[in-house]
């Protein structure tokens, strides 16, 4: 199967492991499953923290059932906290 | 046509009299300003300042969005809306709202409203500055209800 390039973007308290993320995972590849790569990736018993963020695009927050058929440049965001 | 939106992402500090003259109008009699600011302790420890972290294209879009559902709710108003990207010392100014309307029920409401809306759905994070003791990103919301997780 074709792997696909994730280059990801890192916010808030994702920062502690740098500004970026990139990775690969296979083409058709869920957003659940990106997160769930994430945490791999993250070996710092963050899973939760994960679970609980979501992946967005510069235009909107996409489901975790969202489908990458092709190379992606995404953002990971933790639980908001503004104002 | 009269541009009756405003909405940013500043590594500037915020403007308030900016903030007033773009939402003034001859027609509204009532301005209201929500100012967030900088406070010096949180759960018993002293804040030496806070480092405010943004998503700046999403949160633009995100501010549109949430002034366009308040112009829904209170018709003619005219919305100010900028937040702060980068660290401030105590009293900094973080969040600029300000909203303006015919009579005052509407324009008190809707700037409630869209700060309240802020807090739960724009890509913002704090990381607050201890006098004593390391800094720390504080908790939030989580977005997964905004996309049905």
């Amino acid at each position: 199967m074709n792997e696909i390039a994730i280059h990801m973007k890192l916010f808030g308290t994702f920062r502690k492991f740098g500004d970026v993320l990139d990775f690969t995972v296979p083409a058709g590849s869920t957003a659940s499953f990106v997160k769930k790569m994430m945490s791999n990736i993250l070996s710092g018993g963050e899973s939760s923290l994960v679970f609980d963020s979501v992946l967005a695009d510069d235009n909107a927050v996409l489901p975790d059932t969202h489908v990458f058929k092709t190379d992606a440049r995404l953002s990971i965001l933790p639980p908001v906290c503004g104002g | 046509m009269t541009e009756t939106i405003y909405v940013s992402v500043s590594a500037n500090p915020l403007d308030l009299q900016a903030a007033y003259d773009f939402v003034t109008d001859p027609e509204h009699g009532a301005v209201d300003v929500f100012v967030g600011a900088v406070r010096d302790h949180h759960e018993g420890q002293s804040v030496s300042g806070i480092t405010y972290d943004v998503h700046e294209e999403l949160a633009e879009k995100i501010f549109l969005k949430i002034c366009r559902e308040a112009q829904k709710k209170w018709d003619g108003i005219h919305i100010y809306m900028s937040h702060y990207k980068g660290q401030l010392d105590i009293g900094g100014i973080s969040v600029i709202i300000a909203v303006s309307s015919a009579h005052r029920a509407e324009s008190f409401e809707a700037c409630r409203y869209i700060i309240e809306e802020l807090k739960k759905r724009a890509p913002v994070w704090k990381q607050e500055h201890y006098e004593h003791g390391p800094s720390e990103w504080l908790p939030g919301h989580s977005l997964r209800e905004a996309v049905g997780g």
